[in-house]
C-alpha cells in the first residue's frame, strides 16, 4: 500500500528547472517540480546487532511493528515525529541513514516507560531509545548531552570520594554546560532550606563541602567497579568496531 | 467387543465426535459433561454461523447433540464432573460427581477451552463501556435473531471496530499463544454485519492477518472485496468514549500518525484461554500440562491423541486453541487410539 503522506516529501528531493522546455511545451518553474524518489538501496545487517549489543536495546528483536509503544508514547503526544516502532522498523532493518536523520529527536525519552507495560512481546522500547541514543553518541552522530554530562560529573566524584557532594555536583555540572550558577530554582531552594533547616546537617553538609572526605575502604570497591565499567566499554566498543577512546568521528 | 466403557469428558465437537466415533463401532461410552446441557461452546455462548460451513451452530452441532442422545450405547451424565480416576491400564476406576462409579477401559479429554475474559484488558473499555463487547457477544446478537446494536440504546452502529488479538499473543498477561480462529471469525462477522446492515462501515485493527489455509479468500478477501471491509494495521492504545461515541486511539503505522476515531460500537476479538478447570483436571486424571495450561499432547508422529498417561487420550481445545473442523478430527483420531488401547487390554487380560 503507498503511503500517502504530504510530510515524507523532504524538501532536498525536490527538483525543479527554472527554465525548461519539453518537446517545445514551456514548463519552466513550479510545472516541472517532480520529487525524487527515496530508494532504499541496501540494508545495513550491522545496525540490529550493534543496538542490541547496548544495554537496554537486548530484545529489539522480538518487535512485529503492532504500533503499543508509540501510541503509549509520552512523547510522541507531544510531538508526532517521536517514534518509536519506526525507529525499532528502521533498526531492524539496516535503515541507518534514516535512523541518523532523526538523532536529534531519539534521545529525547523521558523514560516514563509506559511502552514498557503496553508492549506486548517485551521488546523494552524504552531500553532501546537508551541504547538507540548511547549507540548515536559512541558513533559520534551526536554530541555528549547534558544528561551525560551531568552522569559524567557524578560519576566521576563518586570514583574519586565513594560519595557525591551535591553542591560541588551542581557547581561543576553547570561549569560545563555553560550555565550560570545561580539558578533561580536553586535561589528558592536555598532561600526555603535556610527557613528551616536543622544546624546540624547543615554544618555537616558545610564541613563536607569545605574538605571532600572519601568513603572509608574505598579503594578496593573503586578498583572493582573501574574494572567492571572498563569492561562494560571495551564491550561496546568492540561491538561497534571502535578503536581509542572517543567518538569514531 | 469390552463391555467396559470407554469415558469421554466433555460434550462440545470433539467428545460428541469421540462418543458417536466409539459407540457406532459398538463400543459403550459414558459421556460426562459439567454443563446442563451438551454442545459446548458453539451452544453454551450461542455461536451464529460456524466457519467454514456457514451452517448455524445450533444445527451442525444440535445434529451431533442428537445423534449422541439417541444412542443406546452411550450413556450421558449433564450436570457432572469426574471426582476421582484411578488406577492402571485394563483397571482404571472412576468416580463420578453425582456418586456413580464406573471401570472405564479408558478416558477421553475432550475438556475445551475457556474465552479469555476482556476485563483483564481494561485499557481497550470492556466492563467500563456497555458499548464495548465480545466477538461472543456478536455472535449472540447474530444467532438469537436481535441483529447488531449497541448494548447501551439498542441503536443499530453506523461504524463497528473489531480488535484483534484481545488475550492472545500478549506477553504482558501470559498470553503467548495465537488463538487461531479469531482472524477468520472477525472477518466472518465483519461481512455478517456488512450484510445486515449495509450502511455501516466496519474496521479491524490487525498486528498480523492469520486467515490460514482455504480461510484467506473465502474470509479476508471476500471481506476487502465483496464486503468493504477495512483493515488497519494498529494496535489499539485505549478506548475511551466522548460521552456519546466511543473513541479509539492508537497509531496508524502505515501513515505513521496518532488516530482518535470514534465508533459507536467496539468488538473484542477474544482468544481461547486453556480452561479454567485445566489444573483439577490435570490432577485428576494425573496428565501433565504443557507450560501454557493446555494439556500436554503426547508426541503426534507416535501416539496421536495420547496424553503423558497410558489409556488418557486428548482431543480439541483442550490441547490448544482449536478449530471445530480440526477438534472434530483430532476426537475421531483419539477415540481410534483409545479403542485400541482399550482392546489391547482386553487382549492382555484374555492372556
Amino acid at each position: 500500500m503507498p503511503i500517502h503522506e504530504k510530510s515524507l516529501i523532504r524538501p532536498e528531493n525536490l527538483i525543479t528547472h527554472e527554465e525548461l522546455v519539453i518537446d517545445e511545451v514551456n514548463v519552466s518553474g513550479h510545472w516541472s517540480t517532480f520529487i525524487q524518489p527515496r530508494v532504499v538501496t541496501d540494508y545495513d545487517e550491522r545496525l540490529q546487532e550493534e543496538i542490541a549489543a547496548l544495554p537496554g536495546g537486548e530484545n529489539i528483536h522480538r518487535c512485529w511493528q503492532c504500533g503499543s509503544c508509540t501510541n503509549s508514547c509520552t512523547v510522541n503526544a507531544i510531538n508526532p515525529d517521536f517514534n518509536p516502532r519506526y525507529w525499532i522498523y528502521l533498526i531492524r532493518l539496516g535503515m541507518k541513514e534514516e535512523l541518523v536523520r532523526d538523532k536529534e529527536i531519539i534521545w529525547q525519552c523521558v523514560s516514563c516507560n509506559k511502552c514498557t507495560y503496553a508492549c506486548p512481546r517485551d521488546v523494552n522500547p524504552e531500553g532501546v531509545m537508551k541504547a538507540t541514543a548511547r549507540w548515536l553518541e559512541l558513533k559520534g552522530y551526536t554530541e555528549k548531552k547534558p544528561s551525560a554530562i551531568f552522569d559524567e560529573e557524578f560519576s566521576a566524584q563518586v570514583f574519586a570520594k565513594g560519595r557525591i557532594e551535591e553542591g560541588r555536583l551542581l557547581q561543576r555540572f553547570f561549569a560545563r554546560t555553560r550555565q550560570k550558577l545561580l539558578q533561580d530554582w536553586l535561589v528558592e531552594l536555598a532561600r526555603r532550606l535556610f527557613s528551616r533547616l536543622p544546624l546540624m546537617l547543615m554544618m555537616k553538609l558545610g564541613w563536607a563541602s569545605l574538605f571532600h572526605p572519601r568513603t572509608r575502604g574505598w579503594r578496593k570497591a573503586r578498583a572493582a567497579i573501574a574494572d567492571y565499567v572498563a569492561e562494560c566499554e571495551a564491550m561496546e566498543r568492540q561491538v561497534l568496531g571502535l578503536n581509542g577512546k572517543g567518538p569514531s568521528s | 467387543m469390552s463391555s467396559a466403557p470407554i469415558l469421554v469428558v466433555g460434550g462440545g465437537p470433539a467428545g460428541l465426535t469421540a462418543a458417536h466415533a466409539l459407540a457406532s463401532v459398538g463400543q459403550p461410552v459414558v459421556l460426562v459433561d459439567k454443563a446442563d446441557r451438551l454442545g459446548g461452546a458453539p451452544i453454551l455462548s450461542g455461536y451464529a454461523k460456524l466457519v467454514p460451513s456457514g451452517e448455524w451452530a445450533r444445527d451442525a452441532i444440535g445434529g451431533m447433540v442428537r445423534r449422541v442422545e439417541q444412542n443406546p450405547l452411550v450413556n450421558v451424565h449433564r450436570n457432572t464432573t469426574v471426582a476421582a480416576f484411578e488406577g492402571e491400564p485394563g483397571r482404571f476406576r472412576a468416580r463420578l460427581s453425582n456418586g456413580q462409579e464406573i471401570e472405564p477401559a479408558a478416558a477421553i479429554l475432550c475438556t475445551g477451552f475457556t474465552h479469555f475474559d476482556s476485563v483483564n484488558k481494561p485499557e481497550w473499555g470492556f466492563g467500563t463501556y456497555p458499548d464495548v463487547v465480545t466477538t461472543t457477544q456478536v455472535e449472540q446478537m447474530l444467532s438469537s435473531g436481535r441483529g447488531v446494536h449497541c448494548p447501551s440504546d439498542g441503536r443499530e452502529p453506523e461504524r463497528v471496530a473489531i480488535l484483534l488479538c484481545v488475550g492472545s499473543r500478549d506477553r504482558q498477561i501470559g498470553r503467548e499463544w495465537c488463538s487461531k480462529i479469531c482472524c477468520t471469525v472477525s472477518a466472518n462477522i465483519a461481512m455478517e454485519i456488512r450484510e445486515a446492515l449495509p450502511r455501516c462501515q466496519v474496521y479491524i485493527y490487525y498486528m498480523d492477518i492469520r486467515t490460514f489455509g482455504l480461510y484467506e479468500d473465502k474470509y479476508y478477501w471476500a471481506s476487502q472485496e465483496e464486503y468493504r471491509v477495512k483493515y488497519i494495521k494498529a494496535r489499539i492504545a485505549e478506548v475511551t468514549s466522548d460521552g456519546k461515541r466511543l473513541i479509539v486511539k492508537g497509531e496508524d503505522t502505515l501513515v505513521k500518525r496518532p488516530i482518535t476515531i470514534p465508533f459507536d460500537l467496539v468488538v473484542h476479538a477474544i482468544g481461547m484461554d486453556p480452561n479454567v478447570d485445566n489444573v483439577l483436571l490435570a490432577a485428576t486424571f494425573g496428565v501433565k500440562l504443557e507450560p501454557h495450561g493446555h494439556i500436554a499432547r503426547a508426541p503426534t508422529y507416535s501416539a496421536m491423541g495420547g496424553t503423558s498417561r497410558p489409556g488418557v487420550f486428548v482431543a480439541g481445545a483442550a490441547t490448544g486453541p482449536e478449530t471445530i473442523d480440526d477438534s472434530i478430527a483430532q476426537a475421531q483420531a483419539a477415540a481410534m487410539a483409545a479403542l485400541a488401547f482399550a482392546q489391547g487390554g482386553l487382549a492382555r487380560a484374555a492372556e
